[in-house]
């Protein structure tokens, strides 16, 4: 009996064995180094990235960096060791990963940067929303939204960023300030909520509003600090719609938020086009084919191909989400993954 | 010097913590545009209750001569655990209890339990197993805190039940409820530190566990209540946390266990143990909020806000130094 057991498990583990190589091998595999797992967009960045390489072939695994700098840089050594079939690299740190990028690329392996656009070196290939865009997108709601509230864009605003050690945050301020600087009316407090943590973020509310009770909007880099937010305005004795806020990344926090009143736009970063975008080119990226640029449609949305000094770049327009536009299935906030499946990129 | 002036030297040295808390709340109301409010010094008591509670077993666990660095990640999984049960958004179950006040007792029940038992078992692996408490509870800062990314799946809960948050909104004399919840929690504790033999028997065993016990106290069960306490003090943080935040992120509370470092030094506990008294640590509680209540309000770079924050908690832990030496000198 010992030894028939022994034989099926010894059986069944010589066919694992050889199964799990032929299904990776199927196009190779691909490793993608997420920043962290501690917000919805990266998380929602791991499963959407998997499902679409699934559909055109690839096994994808993940590592996470714990948004230290070090640690992504150890998991790139790591994973050019094991000569993957290409890495998607969504940066902790947008400049100190490049001598990891050049060590990729020079053994053969293509790097696609994810959501964070690194431009101080050449990469296989970029699929980004842009940052400063967002930042753009949302002064443009600002400006329609002071408009709307005092009859023309003047005010104050308070913009609460992430970490102020974080370039994806410094960026979306960035663009956000460059926007707004046409409009001499409108007064800007900015306040940094520490290692993105909420509490934060509604610390700052609570004691702004009481240094500026004429606060008109309070923008957020990130749906979750909105929730601290509101629940600061809340406890101050405020109604929806009192202030108006507004975030972006476009987690399903955000669009809870916007249902309920208390938040008026949430500026959205395309998650599922971003990674159906990788996914469309794969083929071509791993088989380092041109990528040429003009427009591309992915998932409906009309992306931009362009060749650029590090490398062709797609982006991919961010969405201004409002109470009008909420329901629409593309957010990727409303966890509706698209039903279609997508195709490489002949 | 005269023995009255000694007296009046050693009140102040003895409550150094709150003269540098008024000297710092004149300085900012002095010099920082509204800064002097009724409503910011609410705002300060307020802020201080999670980082508070949490300090409170932090200080407890020191005083007996060990450390607890789980108390951010227990706080960060207790939050979890009540925005997973009783928020109605996000990964929310939504759970409704008739009447409906009973979401508070459950869920605060809920929350300790998950807290005591992870300060149980760091308590067993320090206590019974002899390992360091630096690395048990290291471990379990690390473990704890990936348990709320696991369970959690990095997305988050919000919208917590009316009948929990209302302690968040409803004010008693301008303060949130929730802050007096921490402070009916250092009233407390104090009592048990200053009157019991508990607390001081704890102080004996952090001034020298080797005499404690051959005087015959009970050191292993007393070291393991101080873990005990710790984890469930943390989960009350964590659950003062879910209700101010109206839910919980997976990277709730990141950061607080260096404040709570922080607060405890400032208020007198020497980390070397058998030093400290739990209204110092309030003090140094207040103290940092007050700092980073300032901080909000000053029209500083987003950039140097964090350097700002060290160089007066620096400044802090200094001014205790000195009062050291001068204690010593007047010894």
């Amino acid at each position: 009996m010992k030894r028939k057991l022994l034989a099926i498990f010894g059986a069944l583990a010589v066919a694992l064995a050889l199964l799990t190589p032929a299904f990776a091998q199927a196009k190779g595999k691909v490793y993608y180094m997420v920043p962290t797992l501690l917000d919805e967009f990266q998380t929602g960045s791991v499963s959407a990235l998997e499902m679409f390489l699934k559909q055109v072939g690839y096994e994808m695994t993940t590592l996470n960096a714990d948004n230290k700098t070090d640690v992504q840089q150890s998991q790139m050594n790591d994973v050019i060791a094991l000569k993957p079939a290409a890495i998607i690299l969504a940066a902790v740190d947008f400049n100190a990963l490049k001598p990891s990028i050049e060590k990729a690329m020079a053994a053969g392996i293509p790097v696609i940067e994810f959501d964070r656009q690194i431009t101080s070196t050449p990469s296989a290939f970029t699929s980004v929303a842009g940052t400063i865009e967002i930042g753009y997108v949302a002064a443009a709601e600002v400006e329609r939204l002071l408009k709307e509230k005092n009859g023309a864009v003047k005010g104050k605003v308070l913009q609460v960023l992430g970490d102020p050690g974080d370039p994806y945050t410094l960026d979306i301020q960035k663009g956000f300030e460059e926007k707004m600087a046409a409009f001499p009316d409108v007064t800007i407090v900015s306040k940094p909520a520490m290692q993105w943590e909420a509490s934060n973020a509604g610390t700052i509310v609570a004691d702004q509003m009481l240094a500026n009770p004429d606060i008109d909007l309070i923008f957020n880099h990130a749906a979750h600090l909105s929730v601290a937010a509101v629940a600061a305005l809340e406890s101050a004795g405020k109604q929806p719609g009192d202030v108006y806020v507004m975030s972006s990344n476009g987690a399903p926090v955000g669009l809870d938020l916007i249902r309920k009143g208390w938040m008026q736009v949430e500026v959205e970063q395309p998650l599922y086009a971003q990674a159906a975008a990788v996914a469309m080119f794969m083929d071509k990226i791993v088989a380092k084919d041109e990528i040429k640029p003009g427009e591309y449609d992915v998932l409906g949305l009309k992306s931009t191909v362009t060749a650029e000094e590090w490398g062709p770049n797609i982006k991919i327009p961010g969405a201004a989400i409002t109470k009008d536009n909420i329901d629409n299935p593309a957010f990727w906030g409303n966890m509706q993954p698209p039903t279609d499946t997508i195709k490489s990129v002949e | 010097m005269t023995l009255r002036s000694r007296r009046v030297l050693e009140f102040i040295l003895d409550n150094l913590v709150w003269f540098m808390l008024l000297a710092v709340l004149i300085i900012f109301s002095a010099t920082i545009p509204h800064y002097f409010q009724i409503g910011i010094f609410a705002n300060i008591v307020e802020q201080s209750s999670v980082l508070g509670v949490m300090a409170i077993g932090l200080a407890l666990v020191i005083i007996s001569g060990h450390m607890d660095l789980s108390v951010e990640s227990v706080a960060a999984l207790s939050a979890m655990a009540t925005g997973i049960l009783f928020c109605s958004a996000g990964i929310g179950m939504g759970i409704e209890l008739t009447p409906a006040w009973l979401a508070v007792p459950v869920s605060l029940l809920a929350g300790l339990a998950v807290g005591a038992l992870i300060g149980a078992l760091n308590g067993y692996l320090v206590v019974k197993v002899k390992m360091s408490a630096f690395i048990v509870t290291l471990a379990a800062f690390i473990w704890v805190r990936g348990l709320v990314v696991a369970v959690s799946g990095g997305r988050s809960a919000q919208d917590l039940a009316p009948a929990i948050r209302w302690l968040g909104i409803q004010r008693l004399v301008g303060v949130p409820l929730t802050a007096w919840i921490a402070i009916l929690c250092f009233v407390g504790f104090s009592f048990v530190m200053a009157k019991t033999r508990f607390g001081r028997h704890l102080i004996i065993i952090g001034g020298n566990e080797a005499a404690a016990f051959r005087a015959g106290i009970k050191v292993d069960r007393i070291l393991m209540l101080a873990f005990i306490l710790a984890g469930a003090t943390a989960a009350l943080a964590g659950w003062l946390l879910a209700i101010r935040t109206s839910g919980a992120t997976a990277n709730l509370g990141t950061g607080m266990l260096f404040n709570a470092f922080a607060a405890v030094v400032i208020g007198g506990v020497s980390l070397k143990g058998g030093v400290g008294a739990l209204p110092g640590v309030y003090a140094g509680v207040l103290l940092l909020s007050s700092i980073n209540t300032a901080i909000n309000l000053m029209g500083l770079p987003a950039h140097y806000t964090q350097v700002i924050h060290g160089l007066l908690v620096l400044a802090a832990v200094l001014l205790d130094t000195a009062k050291h030496s001068i204690r010593q000198k007047l010894a």
